[in-house]
């Protein structure tokens, strides 16, 4: 807060020079950012650029710092990504630095786990403290037990931690949290299409069909992509239909808002398909793709024997099928598809509200076959492979040990057929199972045990027991609900004063790389975690080649082809972003003719069964007369030799694929699914639980809203501020059915627990769901969160007075921890509850 | 985490000495009148509701720009829903202050710390001269002002005059991820903001209070709580302290 002094010193010099006149300036010369200045003195602001942090978007930012301190964050003109705006949530960032109840040193606990009682230690003491433990582990052999579990943690943060720190150690014991986020989608189009993540490419768009997604409010490359749905929207009139449970902004904006019964828009999709085959709407664009996909068994299919394939696949799943499924008219379905059948390009877009079901993964990939059969894969205006950053990095220097691991990432045997992004969320339930092993230190990064998964009573219960779990590790900026079931807390930097390099998706289809610096010093002793692992590495005798981050991200801006020849590290420091200016997007990526050279290098060899040239030395196979009888789709890591796919006479690049052995075409028909019995081509498979609910009962949605991100902005007070109570949204036909009225008190009842709030009777959710956003009802996570300062201390704030009390209700208390049975995703939608009033 | 937190005292001797300051300010003050009748420039802005997404950036660029303390708004956004299911909207409505041509604050200041500049008709509070009597407060039909707890003075947005004097957008404007807000000069025929309202239907909030607001809006959904007395389904939201809208 300012000084009332200089308030009202400068206040009356800055009003004094406006009297002069003569300073004003054409409004249409006005400059849009890149500098910002005091209000109340004039002075220009100290811009620096970096790179936000607070949703996984990383949008390219610049600080503004005035008397040494944050004051504003703003866009940063020069990014292709963001071209300058910037949303709430990253404007908010300025608030982490100043959080009152930040953690400043290293904490020990000094009563029972979870007790509250904290004493603070040096950096000595807490390094010594968690080398005995690690470095002990390593010298016995047993590196695996050392867990390591990271949130959000990505680019040059990754490669310290995980790739050269957690390598140089030998754990492979490593968790994230892909299953709670989106880890779904991602198995679905590693399954068709290769590597994951969908860029939608809406610069170029006429027709966007949204099945679940929010992302006017909420999208892993927000800003990017909002402003550029707006443009199209706005400057095109491009038509936007959404399919979604609950009228999100999205929805709001689109021309149209298709409620939906949850957990069905897989049968919508799969009925669409079936329209723009029976209407031969496919012929065009769609009929030229079909040549890179895959319907049936055979690798090398006539264009005949897939269409008949199709058809047959998709002939019982008409929009009358549909509609009894899913409520919606099947008249609407069939408008809707042929509208966007004939739109080309035309995109169609999807998030959690449709895959994070029981059946997300065939969901997304009937939205992929949809996308495909209109010929809109990879293409300008379509649904596009995603373009970043290629960084390079320095490695662990020397020889890396053979890592260990307890198989306690995966979730249960047979839990999940094919979790590729693995199932965290059943972590802490392994470790109280016990059946494969427990760590002897669990240690947690950018990352909520307790508050993010579901079952939050479950975790709090195991996290707390130290005949589990013996010793817990947290490495956090802020004291939250897990960092209170902590042994030692790290305080570790916020992303405002640590270094990185950044290359999250461009959605222009051309790569943009941009750097992190600190825009201000670290506070008390807070040390950015990676380096801290430099320390550690150090002191357990395997140095890591680098001493701090700072000097990690110089040298890959160094070793960084295109970043080095614009002027490297001095160059990103000054200008925080780059990008090849003679760069073309990237597009159509699959139809590269290859090479006879190509297929002739040592090692590459052809798989009859799949038709792909594969390098068998880059796979586990020990040599090529073992590659060739296992043949490349039952070779471990055959994928990553793979070079090329066979179609026709010629070899193309095809659909590379990552972390499943599939072919080079775009597999809609998933021999990979079929080993695993399941079924081969997109099928709706209905929600068990849905099939047979009381009068009383809804179906939980969660939901995220503008101005906040997941668990982790509830602390920034301009955010809070705007969003913190959550009521439960019920549509008035479900609210008069068990006899609730707007604002009243409820009960929400799952399996998991009993949730206590109140109702919003609103008819912007469809009947049937009841929708409670996922921001809210902290209990730790200092006291614009929760209302309750950090016991670990904390700042005050004169003058300051927290106008709201009602801190909202967190729904993650009555979502059991479940898994898509094909992709381990956290069936975040599916929860049927029963509501009742207090 | 404030460290800086200077001593009541020296709060004090410093407030003297501003208050000091301001005479020269009086001074300029007392001829403007003179200054009006040359007025050429009438800062104002469009907001295009249609390309408004409700993302709140522009409440929190304002925030932070002025580090508004808690409870009090400059800038805000309103969600407001309506219609029966399954014909629902949301419609969002950004709001500030309108720099109204005939602004009431004024009228009823009794100090003239607010006051309407002649250079750009921007309305402004000189916080030396406010005597924090909260007229104005109670005057604006558009709930803009509010008492700032820190001066003890009334407070609003003024359209980033310290940075617009310097060359760049309002910090709002810049923000804007639809980019829904033109900010310039309406009295300039070939501004962009002048040619956009002389080419759309636009509209101004409460026109019927004779303020002459200088804020325009394209396709602002203008429905209030009064529907809903009517029977209708209408939730406005306003995400403020204050949770109704007058």
């Amino acid at each position: 807060m300012t000084q009332r002094r200089d308030f009202l010193k400068l206040g009356a010099a800055a009003a004094g020079a406006s009297l002069t006149g003569g300073t004003l300036v054409s409004a249409a010369e006005l400059k849009q950012g890149g500098e910002d200045f005091s209000p109340l003195s004039g002075a220009e602001r100290t811009a620096v650029p970096t790179t936000c942090w607070q949703c996984v978007s990383r949008c390219p930012v610049i600080g503004y710092v005035e008397g040494g301190r944050l004051a504003k964050i703003g866009g940063q003109p020069a990014s292709i990504r963001t071209e300058g705006l910037l949303c709430a949530k990253a404007q908010g960032g300025v608030n982490q630095v100043h959080d009152p109840d930040r953690l400043l040193y290293p904490f020990k606990r000094v009563g029972k786990r979870g007790s509250g009682q904290w004493k603070r230690i040096s950096w000595d003491e807490a390094l010594d403290e968690l080398t005995a433990h690690l470095g002990k582990l390593r010298e016995d052999g047993h590196p695996e037990k050392f867990m390591f579990h990271y949130g959000r943690m990505k680019a040059s943060s990754s490669k310290l931690i995980k790739s050269v720190f957690l390598a140089g150690y030998g754990t492979k014991t490593i968790g994230n949290h892909t299953s709670i986020c989106e880890g779904g989608k991602w198995t679905a189009q590693e399954l068709t299409w290769g590597s994951h993540y969908d860029n939608w490419d809406f610069d170029h768009t006429r027709y966007v069909l949204n099945f679940g997604s929010n992302c006017l409010e909420a999208h892993t490359n927000h800003t990017s992509v909002a402003h550029r749905l707006v443009r199209a929207l706005a400057d095109r009139r491009v038509k936007m239909v959404t399919f979604d449970v609950r009228l999100s902004n999205t929805a709001a904006k689109s021309d149209q808002w298709v409620p939906v019964r949850s957990g069905t828009d897989g049968a919508v999709a799969l009925a669409m398909c079936q329209v723009v085959v029976e209407k031969g709407l496919y012929r065009g664009k769609g009929e030229e793709f079909l040549k890179f996909c895959k319907f049936t068994a055979a690798p090398q299919a006539s264009q005949k024997e897939k269409l008949d394939a199709l058809k047959a696949h998709l002939a019982s799943y008409t929009p009358e099928w549909a509609e009894k499924i899913s409520g919606v008219p099947a008249e609407t379905i069939r408008t809707i598809a042929v509208e966007f059948a004939s739109s080309y390009p035309a995109v169609v877009i999807s998030y959690r509200g449709a895959v994070a079901h029981y059946n997300g993964n065939d969901t997304e990939r009937a939205i992929q076959m949809l996308a495909a059969l209109t010929g809109n894969i990879d293409n300008p205006g379509g649904r596009c492979k995603a373009v970043g950053a290629k960084w390079k990095y320095p490695k662990f220097p020397g020889n890396k040990p053979k890592a260990k691991k307890l198989k306690i990432v995966d979730g249960f045997p047979g839990q999940a057929k094919l979790p590729t992004h693995h199932i965290s969320h059943q972590v802490l339930k392994m470790i109280k199972d016990g059946s494969a092993g427990r760590p002897d230190v669990y240690m947690w990064y950018c990352y909520q045990p307790v508050y993010s998964n579901g079952d939050v009573a479950e975790n709090i219960e195991i996290l707390k027991d130290e005949k589990l779990i013996p010793y817990t590790v947290c490495v956090t900026p802020f004291y939250d609900e897990s960092a209170a079931l902590a042994d030692l807390i790290l305080p570790d930097a916020t992303y405002l004063e640590r270094w990185d390099w950044e290359d999250m998706v461009s959605p222009n289809q051309v790569a943009e790389y941009y750097i992190r610096q600190p825009v201000t010093p670290p506070p008390g002793e807070v040390r950015d975690f990676a380096d801290v692992c430099c320390d550690l590495a150090k002191r357990m005798g395997f140095p890591l080649g680098v001493d701090s981050k700072e000097e990690f991200v110089a040298k890959s801006c160094e070793l960084t082809h295109g970043v080095k020849e614009a002027g490297g590290f001095a160059y990103m420091k000054s200008h925080g972003v780059w990008h090849d200016p003679a760069a073309k997007p990237k597009y159509h990526s699959f139809g590269k003719v290859l090479k006879p050279e190509a297929l002739a290098a040592n090692g590459v060899i052809f798989d009859p069964a799949t038709g792909v040239y594969w390098n068998w030395r880059k796979s586990k196979a020990k040599s090529a007369d073992e590659a060739k009888s296992k043949g490349y789709a039952h070779t471990k890591n055959g994928y990553k030799g793979y070079v090329g796919q066979q179609i026709g006479d010629a070899v193309y690049s095809g659909f590379k694929p990552d972390k499943v052995n599939k072919s080079g075409y775009f597999e809609l028909y998933s021999t990979i699914m079929e080993e695993k019995g399941l079924p081969a081509l997109p099928t709706y498979v209905a929600i068990p639980e849905h099939q047979a609910m009381k009068d009383n009962e809804l179906v939980l949605t969660t939901y995220k809203v503008a101005a906040q991100v997941h668990s982790r902005t509830q602390n920034c007070k301009w955010l809070s501020e705007i969003y913190h109570r959550n009521p439960a949204w019920v549509n008035p036909q479900s609210a008069s059915r068990l006899g609730v009225s707007d604002g009243d008190p409820i009960s929400v009842k799952s399996p998991a627990g009993v949730l206590e709030t109140r109702v919003q009777v609103t008819p912007a959710v469809a009947p049937g769901t009841i929708a409670i956003s996922m921001h809210c009802g902290h209990w730790e996570y200092g006291r614009y969160a929760s209302g309750k300062r950090a016991e670990t201390g904390s700042q005050d704030v004169p003058g300051e007075v927290i106008w709201w009390t009602d801190n909202g209700a967190h729904p993650n208390w009555i979502i059991p921890n479940r898994a898509d049975p094909t992709n381990g995703q956290q069936r975040w939608m599916d929860t049927v509850v029963q509501v009742s009033k207090r | 985490m404030d460290q800086s937190k200077a001593p009541p005292q020296e709060s004090r001797r410093a407030f003297l000495k501003g208050l000091s300051a301001s005479a020269t300010l009086a001074a300029a003050v007392a001829v403007r009148p003179a200054a009006a009748a040359t007025r050429t420039v009438q800062y104002g802005m469009l907001i295009d509701t249609r390309r408004c997404i409700g993302c709140h950036a522009c409440s929190v660029a304002c925030k932070a720009e002025f580090d508004v303390p808690l409870g009090n708004t400059r800038s805000w956004v309103e969600y407001v829903e309506k219609g029966e299911y399954p014909n629902v909207s949301r419609n969002f409505l950004p709001r500030l202050c309108n720099h109204c041509s005939e602004p009431n604050c004024v009228d009823v200041c009794p100090t003239g710390a607010t006051f309407k500049r002649a250079e750009d008709g921007i309305v402004v509070v000189d916080p030396e001269r406010c005597i924090g009597c909260k007229y104005c407060v109670q005057a604006c039909p558009y709930d803009a002002r509010f008492i700032n707890p820190v001066t003890g003075a009334a407070d609003k947005c003024d359209f980033c005059l310290h940075r617009v004097s310097r060359g760049i957008a309002p910090a709002c404007v810049e923000t804007c991820i639809g980019r829904a807000r033109i900010f310039g000069d309406l009295n300039d025929p070939n501004s962009e903001i002048a040619k956009k309202i002389a080419t759309n239907p636009v509209s101004v909030l409460r026109p019927g209070m004779g303020t002459e607001p200088n804020v325009y809006y394209i396709a602002a959904d203008h429905s209030d709580e009064q529907e809903r007395r009517r029977g209708s389904y209408v939730r406005v939201t306003t995400h403020r302290k204050e949770k109704e809208r007058r």
